[in-house]
């Protein structure tokens, strides 16, 4: 079983909706780490999340939080801050009344934490403002500030950037980073874009179809996915199907010495990371994986942006 | 003139507008022109001798307050229901919904028959309640109980449909925000819902005042003022009973626009900032 000392430890989880299955998923993380739960639309993330919250029941498995066994309790006895993908705002009540709404309900006392938290978020001047007012970068300040408010065990965010424009998704993504650095809480943040998995955490875990890929070190597992839908989740390009024999990978004219890994003979499916791609001569000391020699027929003028790519050159 | 942006033209034109006017103008007549002749044929003088009538003015209080208590009852009680069709999934959900609508396809005649059955002084009900001293049969209780079952179906369907409507992830972030399902039905579904449930209540309101059919079965008196006013036909001819119709129909329609206005906006408005 997955031990996390004083954060999260879900062991064995599984759940049902329809003919979907999830898991079993086992994860662990500790408290200050932020796991991000990577995958396709209609993977099992969403589920997985409010799951673990309470807001869906489970078929079997174990959620312990801080050392306490939470999977038998209703989602308000958890402390679990929950951020949506479209905010989960009460169009009803104020920005101030959204975010006092969890310690009223706990019957909390107003957190001296709260005004800095709210600064901080820079949303200090809509608290009098009605969230229907609010643009999308507002609006999921104000669903995290609210999700923070409760001084959560755990922080769980359900794909929180992908309703926003790009430049308001990149400001937010940098300060969700900060704030998750600075909180001694685990947290859970699930998306399917790669780089903001990349960007806001260290730690991956890959869900498809429900049930849990892979997971580990982003480091790894980005160097090594463990299938094709992994690879590609994780940025890598398919060039198509090849042969492997004693170490050379041959797919379509290419041929790429080196290239597979001792073991590895006949059919194979042959991916690169666009980012490992080095044109050019090799610098001093550095050895390719695999090179390949091509002559360029053409090039393209120098400048940042070419009027029309260029025709594909033969190797 | 229209303001610079807005649609050159309010109301769709050509042939499409002209059927589209002509249809729904010729139903807009059809409701319309009876109530305008009902009211041009009585003077003044005879309805202000309506309205002072006591048995008229009896009727129509009764038929007031008889119609108010049902709304209320019906909203206590419809809209728990009304919750668990729009949020619940257990099997029978189907089912239940076509009960709830029964009474809408049941002919009100045929309602009070069976709510005799039911609550009259041997029926399931009656009989035990009469022995407590309680009695459905011509008594204001009966008239509730006649006015409830054919309009109770407004003040479910309404809620329901309102809370349908609401978005189950603000339910599901309260409750993860600490909040129990009854503080999550009281600070965000119901508030939210409001409207729908209002709407309701003044429907059965509508409904209730309106009812005869059942009504008249199971309590012929004390009369609301739909019986006194067949009693009136009757008794005394078209023109009498026409000056006691058109007093119903001032107070009723006078006060069903108040409580409309009432669920619609300023009432709404003050709630939720109470809320806030």
């Amino acid at each position: 079983m997955p031990t996390a000392e004083g954060g999260l430890a879900v062991s064995d989880l599984t759940g049902q909706a329809g003919s979907f299955r999830l898991g079993p998923v086992s994860l662990a993380i500790a408290p200050g780490q932020v796991l991000a739960v990577l995958g396709p639309s209609g993977a099992g993330k969403t589920m997985l999340l409010e799951t673990i919250a309470g807001l869906r029941p489970h078929r079997s498995g174990r959620i312990r939080l801080a050392g306490t066994d939470i999977t038998s309790l209703p989602p308000e006895q958890r402390r679990i801050g929950l951020v949506f993908q479209d905010a989960a705002l009460f169009p009803h009540l104020s920005v101030a009344g959204n975010i006092r709404f969890g310690p009223k309900a706990r019957r909390q006392p107003p957190s001296p934490g709260t005004d800095p938290l709210l600064r901080r978020l820079g949303i200090t001047p809509l608290a009098a403002r009605s969230p229907r007012s609010l643009s999308g970068g507002e609006r999921q300040r104000v669903a995290l500030a609210r999700a923070l408010a409760i001084q959560p065990g755990l922080l769980l965010l359900d794909e929180p950037l992908s309703a926003l424009d790009q430049p308001t998704r990149e400001d937010l993504r940098a300060l969700l980073s900060e704030l998750l650095a600075a909180l001694d809480i685990p947290a859970v943040h699930v998306t399917h874009d790669r780089d903001e998995a990349l960007s806001i955490s260290n730690d991956l875990a890959i869900i498809i179809g429900g049930q849990l890929r892979q997971a580990g070190p982003a480091s790894h597992l980005t160097a090594a996915p463990a299938g094709p839908e992994t690879a590609r989740l994780l940025g890598w390009t398919e060039l198509g199907p090849g042969t492997a024999d004693r170490g050379t990978v041959t797919t379509g004219r290419l041929h790429l010495p080196d290239a597979a890994p001792p073991g590895i003979h006949g059919a194979v499916r042959v991916f690169y990371r666009p980012e490992d791609l080095l044109l050019g001569t090799p610098p001093a000391g550095t050895q390719a994986a695999a090179s390949l020699t091509a002559r360029p027929r053409r090039s393209s003028p120098p400048g940042p942006w070419p009027a029309s790519p260029s025709p594909p050159t033969r190797p | 003139m229209s303001p610079p942006g807005a649609p050159a033209r309010r109301w769709p034109g050509g042939w499409f507008g002209a059927v589209m006017w002509t249809l729904g103008g010729l139903l807009l007549a059809f409701i319309v022109l009876p109530i305008v002749r009902l009211v041009a044929t009585s003077p003044v003088a005879s309805l202000r001798q309506a309205a002072t009538t006591a048995a008229i003015r009896d009727a129509t209080l009764l038929s007031l307050q008889a119609a108010a208590i049902t709304a209320a009852i019906a909203t206590v009680f419809g809209v728990p229901l009304a919750w668990l069709l729009a949020r619940g999934t257990f099997r029978g959900r189907g089912l239940i919904q076509a009960v709830v609508d029964l009474p809408l396809v049941v002919p009100h005649t045929v309602a009070g028959i069976a709510l005799l059955f039911l609550l009259g002084r041997t029926g399931w009900v009656g009989g035990p309640a009469g022995r407590l001293g309680i009695s459905f049969y011509g008594t204001q209780l009966g008239i509730i109980a006649a006015m409830l079952f054919v309009s109770a179906p407004f003040a479910v369907n309404s809620a329901r449909v309102a809370f349908e409507a609401i978005d189950p992830r603000l339910e599901q972030a309260a409750r993860s925000l600490g909040a129990t399902p009854w503080h999550t039905f009281r600070r965000v579904t119901l508030p939210l819902g409001l409207r729908g449930v209002l709407t309701g209540a003044v429907l059965v309101y509508a409904r209730s005042i309106s009812e005869f059919g059942a009504v008249v079965i199971i309590a012929y008196y004390p009369a609301t003022a739909p019986v006194q006013i067949y009693n009136l036909f009757l008794q005394s001819g078209l023109t009498q009973s026409a000056a006691a119709a058109v007093v119903l129909l001032i107070v009723t329609l006078s006060t069903f626009l108040v409580f409309r206005t009432l669920a619609s906006g300023r009432l709404l408005t003050r709630i939720n900032r109470a809320y806030g």
